[in-house]
């Protein structure tokens, strides 16, 4: 396999990510590709099973983010200390930040461990559809209407 | 059940995108329906320039989780600023976004989903739905799977190669 074209695809998390974090991500799915492609249809359709249920970055950023404002202003109830506000203050800037901009500070740290994007969970979920035949036989319709009918039934399969 | 419905998750099966499962079954089924429509428009004009622009299209379209980020820190921030120099009041909104964010994290629900759904507002997985679908039409996945006959590793180049084809 060559080196993908996937940096073209419009992902602010892996434009904003160290491209060896990207690429041992890549390089992940496509061993994880290999396997399942000589399982057959049963491992494939529990492996997209799984794929759909995994955390991605959004998720775990939005549940570490409020996981922290919510303990800070904890504190800050309890101890009435104010240097408490500076960490929603810092937690939410960056919250901010990464969803406007696509990077903040733990989103490296999420990325070395092998935490994915939505987009890239659901490009690995479409190579298993392929590979499970669900796109098959595309070309032997006549005309668009069928072949957009086969289309949406595929793409919800 | 119509056949509507079966457009963005088969019936009766468990639906793994919190945000669909958090969402009123009508609501889900507007946004398939003008989904499906949407790609019968594109495959009938069978313009691949302009089948390629609404991939590209799909692509930045800001999804509901992205929204969620920020309308949540802009609140947080704002409840903030206003509780630490105003009046200590307001540091329940931070409080209270925080926990909402989180119930969101956890479980999917949000108090500001059923109104940002019915905005129009989806999901990346609802989202990436159709930019295959419009990828199918493009003919992205004409012979992508040579089936039984091709080695493992051509296979999975094939595949690869039409998922990433931009």
């Amino acid at each position: 396999m060559t080196p993908s074209n996937t940096d073209q695809i419009a992902d602010r998390v892996r434009e904003h990510s160290p491209s060896t974090f990207n690429k041992a991500i890549d390089r992940e799915t496509e061993g994880r590709l290999l396997r399942y492609a000589a399982m057959g249809e049963e491992g494939i359709t529990r492996q997209i099973e799984e794929l759909e249920k995994e955390w991605d970055m959004e998720r775990l950023l939005e549940t570490n983010a409020s996981t922290l404002t919510v303990a800070a202003m904890a504190a800050f109830g309890l101890t009435r200390n104010k240097k408490w506000l500076f960490v929603p203050g810092f937690v939410m800037s960056f919250f901010f930040q990464h969803a406007v901009q696509g990077w903040c500070p733990p989103v490296p740290v999420f990325r070395r461990a092998g935490v994915r994007t939505r987009q890239e969970i659901e490009r690995e979920k479409y190579a298993l559809k392929v590979l499970r035949g669900d796109f098959n036989d595309l070309g032997a319709y006549e005309n668009e209407g069928e072949i957009t009918e086969k289309a949406l039934r595929a793409v919800a399969r | 059940m119509t056949t509507e419905s079966s457009i963005g998750s088969v019936p009766g099966a468990e639906e793994n995108d919190l945000v669909r499962r958090n969402t009123a079954q009508e609501v889900n089924q507007t946004l398939d329906t003008r989904m499906a429509d949407r790609v019968r428009g594109y495959a009938a004009r069978g313009d691949s320039n302009e089948l390629s622009a609404r991939i590209e299209e799909l692509e930045q379209e800001w999804s509901i989780e992205r929204l969620i980020e920020t309308e949540a820190s802009i609140m947080g921030l704002t409840g903030l600023g206003l509780g630490a120099f105003i009046n200590r009041k307001f540091l329940a909104v931070p409080a209270f976004v925080g926990a909402m964010v989180l119930l969101h994290g956890v479980q999917g629900w949000y108090p500001m989903l059923p109104l940002f759904r019915r905005l129009g507002f989806r999901s990346r997985e609802e989202i990436d739905r159709e930019k295959f679908a419009m990828k199918v039409v493009r003919g992205d996945f004409v012979g992508a799977d040579n089936g039984e006959t091709a080695s493992e590793t051509e296979r999975v180049g094939k595949a690869l190669a039409a998922i990433r084809k931009s």
